[in-house]
């Protein structure tokens, strides 16, 4: 989010990719932070689970839901189906739970903060103070800069350290806090919806983190509100073998809007860190939500040395008429991914859509995709994936589309499009397609191929070098889905199409 | 300014010798053309000075003010002022044109160790040059040459020749796949850009072209040797009588 | 890994229902392929590959009996001037084959390859199933080696005239048979498979296809048209520098049939077609599953599979490229599509690439719909009746798979077929 202080006009954001390529260095995000932190020792068992809960001073109910969680993961497997290989995870070597000190107590506004942990944000780009407004900059000539609003919720580690904009928000009526508080201020909501669209017993990673999420963020939209601003999550993990497992709630009510933002870095270190993450969100009659992911957390070193161990489990259930999700993605981070962000059509005429850019280099391993489940009449799917493989990495598109008898008239297209720079990485499709009505219409394309000589030799016999081409091709390459992101994420992304794909060529 | 001699080149893939000997000097301000029949090694040529892949250089050598072209990468060549207009230019999708030439533009001014243009100076240009060409600002917003007609992609060769200001301007059967209006205006486009600081070679099929854009040098093309060298008459009589008179005359 | 209770009871139960025929020279073989399928156990409902099949009645102990089909109609080609190889119920039948000598080509029965000593079928029996092994597990295929109870080898040494037609006949509604051919292609020969016939109830057939250096073999099966038969067929095909492999599969009826394809291309230059056409109605479960592996450079692979389905028929599809490291210049194509002509029926495909080279073009298709309104319309509005209309777009449908066919004599029998089944079912 670097790019976020910079206020002045760009003719085309385009522009950025191609200073970002000249920027030497790798993953920009990898310093840590020397903050005192607050450890429950490590490994995991009841105790542990009864530690977080109590430390998020949660009601009983909420503790007796962590605890089943707990029971059943107990006897669960790790899966195994997905393309990537990593030396087996120790669950007990784990911290499950760290918050930085100065939060023991906690902080009644901003200010209290420690200093440390907002020049850490700052660092990242992320404007804490409420005052802070970002520059909209929206490129080409016509778009003049005009300021933009987002508020943030701020996840370090294990605790959420402070969401701004608060009190705007709360006049229109939307809900944006940590999840923590909303467990204790919404109980209501938190138990009439939690676990609802990802059950406690989704699966190995879902439920280990229905045990042991520590904090997370809480968004409700109010019926026929349209928030008056993006809503944002930043994560960062900066403790040492330390397992982040937060946890996001979204229930946009009837007829509501919301576009949330979700970015994430994590200092680079030689070992693996586990970060196991659930979203799940709920789509009422005629609201709509839009989802934009930024995933840059630390990638491992080029010798495949350290980076996170990315286990994540995001659903959106559409279950009112006329509801629309939209994921978009930008996956370049993560030593493994694991992530298939879906959608639930159950409403009549929903619409669920899938954005994603998914780099992979040097030894990364990302297997990613969606999960388009047309229950309802006349709902519409859309997925375009789009993935690129440098290096020894390998990356793996796997999705589903299933159209149910009842699902009439329904609709999907996906198109899934892989890039290969270099001879020793590898590019990978394995879509499901379950059609069983007639009435619904089903496409599916996918291409696999390396960055074109033409288009290479044409931009370079105009004067660029060969990353500055490649870059340029490949984010080309990715227009489609970096268009579907907001503006602050689009620019940050195409920096990070290009820093991603560093030392790839030559 | 460009000084080709005695180059012979062959395909990297199989043992096929293209070019034989190719001797020929541009000087600045002048315009060359070179016409021949089709496999004469014309396009060839193009490919070899502007660095493409697939051709090795067995022989010769080619400089462009005494900086050896050969030894260069397409970019450095394009920095050094070598600029290929392309036959059939590549279509990229996704990438706007306008981010296209302006990424184009100032990693050639960075290079050259000179400043880049910032976003309102480009703008201002980019659009004075595209309004000559009568290249609309619709195409300045479009993917490159994703399309774009066939006349649409030959002026926006000239324009980005427009923008980058070469020293060196190759010209690969510009005319192909052109009406007479869309000649016309690639015509004036060039005709526009001829300073006593530029050299062009203008590689053509038909004499047509250099009604528009009149050559000071016309050479013959045959077999991968130039066989013959004179005045724009020489374009008129292969207008007139085809390659097959030249050619019989020179064997 | 210890086997779930419930497989390892499965695969006794099969096993048990089994004997090994007295195999001279094939028996390393045949012992081997019994350790691989104890080892991996029979395919079970919980299995990955068998995500959309159930291979429950497929690896049951006892065949489930299935009603001798019979009309007058005769069988697909047989006005082609053709060499027959006749098997009844799974066993060879000498009196209805005829004469099996032939120019340019050689053909044995199985059990004769050990005493006639013909070294090449010994040498391949079991090796390109074992290869087919990795990295997916095939137990019906090796379960079919170490059990094979007939079958063929069939040398192709030249170019013969007419075509091979191996014919299975199904006339007992309790045959349970497993056959085994090895066919082995030289450099420069060439020859035309055609296979038709349902065989048995239960059929369990492996193929076992060496194309050596610019060798080409074209295959076209028609699986026979009863009702209640059930199939489980495998193809291994490996194939040499510059050599050509080209097959087509038409499948009407049966209640469960699954066609497995894997394919080796181990040479460069070398071409490989899979097609299939497929018309299910009602009771009808068809699968069609191929691998297919590049591990040379500038090959071309190309699958092209077409279902029609109908009244609560199910098609299946799962497909995959593999291009391994190094090879480069790889044109793969892929594409599964279906025509679901009521709303019963279901389309269920995996289609899958995975690609460790950069210098490639693959891709892969897949899309599942009714049948075209617009084109039905404007066909009737030209005065085509819809139950024509309706046939004439079905088959336009099928055509691309069918097109795939080298020979037009064989695709035009194919699809006076595929016409008179749309005739008698509309």
């Amino acid at each position: 989010m670097a790019a976020l202080d910079q206020t002045q006009v760009k003719e085309g954001v385009d522009q950025e990719t191609v200073d970002a390529v000249r920027e030497v260095g790798t993953y920009k995000y990898g310093w840590d932070t020397d903050i005192e932190m607050e450890y429950a020792p490590k490994g995991v068992n009841p105790d542990i689970v009864r530690l977080i809960s109590e430390k998020n001073e949660e009601p009983e109910w909420m503790t007796e839901w962590r605890l089943s969680a707990f029971q059943r993961w107990s006897g669960m497997d790790e899966p195994d189906w997905a393309m990537v290989h990593y030396p087996a995870i120790d669950f007990q070597d784990q911290y499950y739970y760290a918050r930085p000190k100065s939060m023991e107590e906690k902080p009644k506004s901003l200010d209290e903060v420690d200093p440390k942990l907002l020049a850490t944000y700052e660092k990242l780009g992320i404007p804490l103070k409420e005052q802070m407004i970002l520059a909209g900059v929206e490129g080409a000539e016509n778009a003049p800069a005009e300021g933009r609003k987002v508020a943030v919720d701020a996840v370090f580690d294990s605790v959420s350290v402070g969401t701004t904009f608060q009190a705007e928000l709360k006049k229109a009526g939307v809900i944006f806090c940590s999840i923590s508080e909303a467990i204790r201020e919404h109980p209501e909501l938190v138990k009439k919806y939690l676990g609802t669209v990802v059950p406690v017993s989704d699966n190995f990673y879902a439920t280990l983190n229905s045990a042991v999420f520590s904090d997370g963020s809480f968004v409700y939209i109010p019926p026929g509100v349209r928030c008056p601003m993006e809503l944002s999550t930043y994560f960062r993990i900066n403790a040492e073998n330390t397992g982040q497992f937060e946890r996001t709630l979204i229930i946009a009510d009837k007829g509501s809007y919301v576009s949330y933002l979700e970015g994430c870095t994590a200092p680079q270190r030689d070992t693996a860190q586990l970060h196991a993450a659930v979203v799940e969100i709920i789509v009422e009659e005629d609201a709509e939500v839009k989802y934009s992911t930024v995933q840059n957390w630390f990638p491992g070193d080029e010798n495949g040395k350290g980076g996170i161990y990315n286990f994540v489990t995001k659903r959106a259930d559409c279950r009112g008429d006329r509801s629309k999700v939209m994921w978009t993605q930008v996956e370049t981070g993560s030593a493994v991914t694991w992530k298939y962000p879906s959608c639930i059509l159950r409403g009549e005429e929903s619409q669920g859509e899938f954005y994603s850019i998914a780099i992979t280099n040097n030894y990364q391993q990302a297997d990613t995709g969606t999960k388009m489940v047309h229950l309802g009449k006349n709902t519409k799917s859309r997925i375009v994936s789009k993935g690129i493989s440098a290096g020894k990495a390998q990356n793996t598109y796997r999705g589903l589309v299933s159209m149910h008898p009842k699902a009439k008239d329904s609709r999907n297209y996906t198109q899934c499009d892989s890039l290969l720079i270099g001879g020793t990485c590898g590019a990978h499709t394995v879509p499901y397609i379950e059609v069983k009505n007639n009435s619904s219409r089903v496409e599916h394309e996918a291409t696999t191929s390396k960055v074109d000589d033409d288009q290479l030799f044409y931009c370079r016999q105009r004067g660029m070098d060969e990353e500055e081409a490649v870059a340029l091709v490949v984010n080309g390459f990715c227009k489609d889905v970096l268009q579907a992101l907001p503006m602050e994420f689009a620019m940050e992304a195409q920096q990070l199409v290009a820093i991603s794909l560093e030392g790839s060529v030559g | 300014m460009l000084e080709i001699k005695n180059l012979h080149v062959q395909l990297e893939e199989e043992d096929k010798q293209i070019l034989k000997g190719v001797d020929l000097t541009v000087d600045a301000g002048k315009v060359h053309a070179i016409m021949g029949p089709n496999g004469s090694g014309k396009s060839t040529l193009s490919y070899v000075l502007s660095g493409r892949d697939g051709y090795e250089v067995t022989e010769g050598s080619a400089t462009l003010e005494g900086e050896d072209l050969l030894e260069m990468e397409p970019e450095e060549r394009a920095a050094a002022g070598m600029f290929l207009a392309f036959q059939y230019p590549v279509e990229i999708p996704g990438v706007g044109n306008m981010t296209f030439l302006r990424t184009a533009v100032n990693a050639q001014r960075k290079a050259r160790g000179e400043e880049e243009l910032s976003a309102a100076e480009f703008l201002k240009e980019v659009r004075a040059k595209a309004k000559s060409l009568k290249i609309d600002a619709d195409m300045l917003k479009r993917p490159v040459n994703v399309g774009f007609s066939g006349g649409e992609k030959k002026r926006n060769e000239i324009l980005q020749m427009a923008m980058l200001e070469p020293k060196m301007c190759i010209m690969d059967e510009t005319d192909s796949g052109l009406d007479v209006d869309a000649m016309k205006l690639v015509a004036e486009g060039v005709n526009a850009l001829r300073d006593a600081g530029r050299g062009f070679l203008v590689i053509t099929h038909y004499q047509r072209l250099l009604d528009h854009i009149k050559p000071d040098v016309v050479h013959i093309m045959a077999d991968g040797r130039i066989v013959k060298s004179g005045g724009p008459e020489l374009a008129l009589e292969v207008e007139n009588n085809g390659y097959s008179d030249i050619l019989a005359e020179v064997n | 890994m210890a086997l779930p209770d419930v497989k390892q009871t499965a695969t006794e139960a099969r096993l048990a229902a089994l004997t090994m025929p007295d195999a001279g020279c094939t028996q390393a073989a045949r012992d081997d392929a019994l350790a691989r399928v104890l080892e991996t156990g029979l395919p079970g409902r919980r299995d990955e590959y068998w995500k959309y099949t159930r291979p429950d009645t497929l690896v049951a102990a006892a065949a489930v009996p299935a009603a001798v089909f019979s009309d007058d109609e005769p069988l697909v080609f047989d006005e082609f001037d053709r060499l027959k190889i006749v098997f009844v119920d799974g066993v060879f039948s000498p009196e209805e084959s005829d004469d099996l000598a032939m120019d340019g080509i050689s053909i044995d029965r199985l059990e004769d390859i050990c005493c006639k000593d013909i070294h090449w079928a010994k040498q391949l029996y079991g090796v390109l199933e074992t290869r087919g092994q990795d990295p997916v597990a095939r137990p019906l295929a090796a379960l079919n080696t170490a059990f094979a109870t007939d079958g063929v080898a069939i040398h192709v040494t030249g170019k013969p005239s007419k075509p091979i037609n191996l014919i299975y006949r199904h006339e007992s509604a309790t045959s349970d048979a497993i056959l085994h051919h090895v066919i082995r292609v030289e450099s420069d020969a060439e020859a035309t498979i055609l296979e038709t016939g349902p065989a048995a109830s239960r059929f369990n057939k492996c193929l076992e296809i060496d194309i050596a250096d610019s060798g080409t073999l074209h295959h076209v099966r028609a699986q026979g048209r009863d009702h209640e038969r059930r199939a489980a067929t495998h193809m291994f095909t490996r194939l040499g520098q510059e050599s050509v492999y080209k097959s087509f599969t038409l499948t009407v009826n049966g209640v469960l049939t699954r066609n497995e394809q894997i394919i080796e291309l181990t040479g460069n230059d070398a071409i490989a077609h899979v097609a299939g056409a497929c018309v299910g109605d009602g009771d009808f479960h068809h699968d069609d599953t191929v691998f297919v592996t590049h591990d040379a450079v500038n090959c071309e692979s190309r699958q092209v599979f077409k279902k029609v389905l109908r009244n609560g028929a199910t098609g299946v599809f799962q497909g995959k490229i593999l291009v391994k490291e190094g090879a480069q210049k790889t044109d793969g194509y892929q594409i599964s599509q279906s025509l679901l002509l009521d709303g019963d029926s279901q389309f269920l495909a995996k289609p899958e690439l995975e690609i460790y080279a950069d210098d490639v073009a693959c891709s892969h298709g897949s899309t599942s719909g009714a049948i075209d309104e617009t084109a039905l319309f404007y066909l009737r509005s030209r005065g085509v009746p819809t139950k024509d209309a309706t046939n004439m777009l079905t088959l336009a449908f099928l055509a691309e798979a069918v097109d795939e066919i080298e020979d037009s004599a064989l695709a035009e029998a194919i699809v006076s077929r595929l016409e008179g089944w749309l005739a008698r079912r509309t």
